[in-house]
């Protein structure tokens, strides 16, 4: 009797230990993204930061985290809202915290992993290396990194997840800004109507087909399917706007020749990412037809493909409306695995 | 039984011990000067031409190491990264381990970050972004920058911030550094070795004048940040070995 009760004892024990093991012992669990079949092979070199679970769900957890930010009150999420593409709804220029503005719009993101340079001049070298920006700029979130990181590993949550993620609870700045690439390789958009009618599985109205035909004709060789950039920088002649005084590319290469040139940005999901261009001068899809019309101001950098305009009427503009409508990815927008999570 | 799994580990501790013992140690102990003085933060000091500044910080990056034998050949070490910091007087003490045997007569390193490590996202351990030396906004490494004060700026701040990167073609001014052992160096066995070098800061400002006026900010590659690197990769200098 006595020995029964401490074989029971001791089994049970055993088995705490057993399951408190199994726990511990969660390893990282491997993710294999998708890419879509009529997407190019990605750029970003997955080797150096293999996607898991944990990882994802860390990068995610950090974007929605406003504590990051110096005063607490901006996330990446703050910036790049979901519904609007991960662009800013209604805010021409980006602003972070104590109303800290700067001089240019928040981008959408999606399709990262296809990019090799990032942010309007392509200043940004690496995906990796991208969240430097946003956490220290002073108009964003104005974080000093030493004090987040310190910040961090005195956090028993964060020290969990980075354990959960790399096997181990050390929070390094290489470590963080990896799992914040992790959550963003999972943004990818690529399926829109237009992406159906590409694998047969839809087709294009009257209107949308007829939209298709002009934007192929007088959009496409700069927003190249089926991304809908070529990542290139060019002066789509936009006129330069002494206040902000922004020379695009030319301040990354110093080279006059680079002046006003911007990366070109993806049309996807364009309705849902108002407003438009690297300033956010315009609000509306249509404000861009007539910008590309009847507003370009030709300098020397201006691309040759826009130098004359791009002659557009009223029925051509509502035709690329409809087309352009084509390409907003409602599963992307709505993905639950990437809308925000709640930290207190 | 556990006696025996203890000795035979003891055992397998001295071989591997052992081994790695054959193999000597090299550290590199810099003193940082300007001119003739030794360098002190928040002290007055002349530029070779005679202009006067206070210095408040004064960082660069070491990396790339390899010994010239004495048939000319470069062995490479194992590539390690350092950022020195005046203010930190550890970080001016390199510690290079696992040095072959051989007769050396000299040493050259890199003063910066090779380019691979400027295109490859975030690092860790002496290239963590967090030390500050990385621009955020133009990717890549700040190799070696100085700041501090002078009386002749025109700004309010007189502050004066040299910044010096820049890692691709049209902006590099990656600097290898090759100096000469007063005699050839002979390691066998164990041995535990030390160069002691000075890095002189009022070299940044000759033989191409540097002056204060001209651009006290620097904070980009651009041609300014290329005149002072051609001018620092003179900076450093033995002064004497210890075996
Ligand atoms: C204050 C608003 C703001 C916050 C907060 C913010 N961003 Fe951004 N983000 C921007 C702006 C503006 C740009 C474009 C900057 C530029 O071109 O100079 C940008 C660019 C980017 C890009 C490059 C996109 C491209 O296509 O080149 C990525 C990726 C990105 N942000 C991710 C993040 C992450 C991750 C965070 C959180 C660590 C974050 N952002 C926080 C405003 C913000
Ligand atoms: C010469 C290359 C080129 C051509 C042709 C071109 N674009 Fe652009 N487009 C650009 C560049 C570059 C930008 C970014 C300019 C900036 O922000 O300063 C841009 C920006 C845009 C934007 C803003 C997107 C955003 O996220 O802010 C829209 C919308 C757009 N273009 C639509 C079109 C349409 C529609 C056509 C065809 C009628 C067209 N573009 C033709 C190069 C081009």
């Amino acid at each position: 009797m006595k020995y029964k009760a401490t074989y029971i004892v001791a089994g049970f024990c055993l088995l705490i230990v057993l399951v408190q093991g199994a726990i511990v012992q969660q390893k990282p669990m491997p993710v294999q993204l998708i890419f879509p079949a009529h997407f190019p092979p990605p750029v970003y070199d997955f080797k150096h930061n293999p996607l898991t679970r944990q990882g994802i769900a860390l990068g995610r957890f950090m974007f929605y985290d406003f504590r990051l930010s110096k005063d607490s009150t901006v996330s990446c999420g703050f910036c790049h809202q979901q519904f609007a593409a991960f662009g800013h709804f209604d805010h021409a220029l980006a602003h972070g915290v104590a109303g800290g503005q700067g001089i240019r719009s928040v981008p959408t993101l999606f399709n990262l992993i296809w990019q090799k340079e990032f942010m309007w001049d392509g200043g940004v070298n690496h995906l990796d290396i991208q969240p430097l920006t946003p956490l220290t700029d002073r108009n964003e979130m104005a974080s000093d990194l030493p004090d987040l990181l310190t910040k961090m590993r005195s956090d028993t949550q964060y020290r969990r997840m980075f354990k959960e993620a790399y096997g181990s609870d050390s929070i390094t700045s290489e470590r963080m800004f990896k799992a914040f690439s992790q959550f963003v390789a999972t943004m990818i958009s690529a399926n829109a109507k237009y992406d159906s009618v590409m694998l047969h599985k839809a087709d294009f109205t009257a209107e949308e087909a007829a939209g298709y035909k002009i934007y192929q004709k007088k959009c496409a060789a700069c927003h190249k399917e089926p991304l809908f950039t070529d990542f290139s920088y060019r002066s789509n002649g936009l006129p330069y706007l002494e206040a902000l005084n922004d020379v695009g590319r030319m301040k990354i290469t110093g080279s006059t020749d680079d002046n006003l040139r911007f990366k070109v940005p993806s049309l996807r999901n364009v309705l849902k990412s108002a407003p438009y261009m690297h300033d956010g001068r315009f609000f509306d899809i249509f404000q861009v037809f007539d910008f590309y019309d009847h507003g370009i101001k030709v300098t020397a950098t201006t691309d040759p493909l826009v130098k004359d305009g791009l002659s557009l009427n009223a029925q051509e503009k509502r035709q690329l409306y409809f087309f352009l409508n084509t390409l907003t990815d409602d599963s992307f927008i709505k993905n639950e695995g990437l809308s925000e999570i709640l930290i207190n | 039984m556990i006696l025996r799994i203890f000795l035979s580990l003891i055992i397998v501790v001295g071989i591997v011990t052992s081994v790695k013992g054959q193999s000597s140690f090299f550290r590199m102990s810099i003193t940082h000067m300007v001119g003739n003085d030794t360098m002190q933060r928040e002290t007055n000091y002349y530029t070779p031409t005679g202009e006067p500044f206070t210095i408040s910080r004064f960082r660069y990056f070491l990396s790339n190491f390899a010994l010239l034998t004495a048939d000319d050949k470069y062995i490479s070490l194992a590539p390690t990264y350092f950022l020195i910091d005046e203010s930190k007087p550890a970080s001016k003490i390199i510690e290079l381990p696992d040095i072959p045997s051989g007769k050396y007569k000299g040493v050259r390193f890199l003063l910066g970050v090779d380019s691979i490590k400027n295109v490859s996202g975030p690092q860790s351990g002496a290239l963590a972004v967090e030390s500050g030396m990385f621009w955020s906004w133009n990717s890549g490494y700040i190799m070696a920058q100085v700041e501090g004060h002078s009386p002749l700026i025109q700004s309010p701040t007189r502050e004066f911030v040299f910044h010096v990167g820049g890692y691709k073609v049209k902006d590099q001014i990656l600097k290898y550094i090759s100096l000469t052992f007063p005699e050839n160096l002979e390691l066998s066995g164990k041995q535990n070795v030390t160069l002691q070098m000075t890095a002189d800061l009022n070299k940044w400002f000759l033989p191409d004048t540097i002056r204060f006026q001209q651009q006290p900010v620097i904070m980009a590659p651009s041609y300014q940040a290329k005149r002072i690197a051609a001018n620092y990769q003179h900076m450093f200098q033995i002064i004497g070995i210890q075996k």
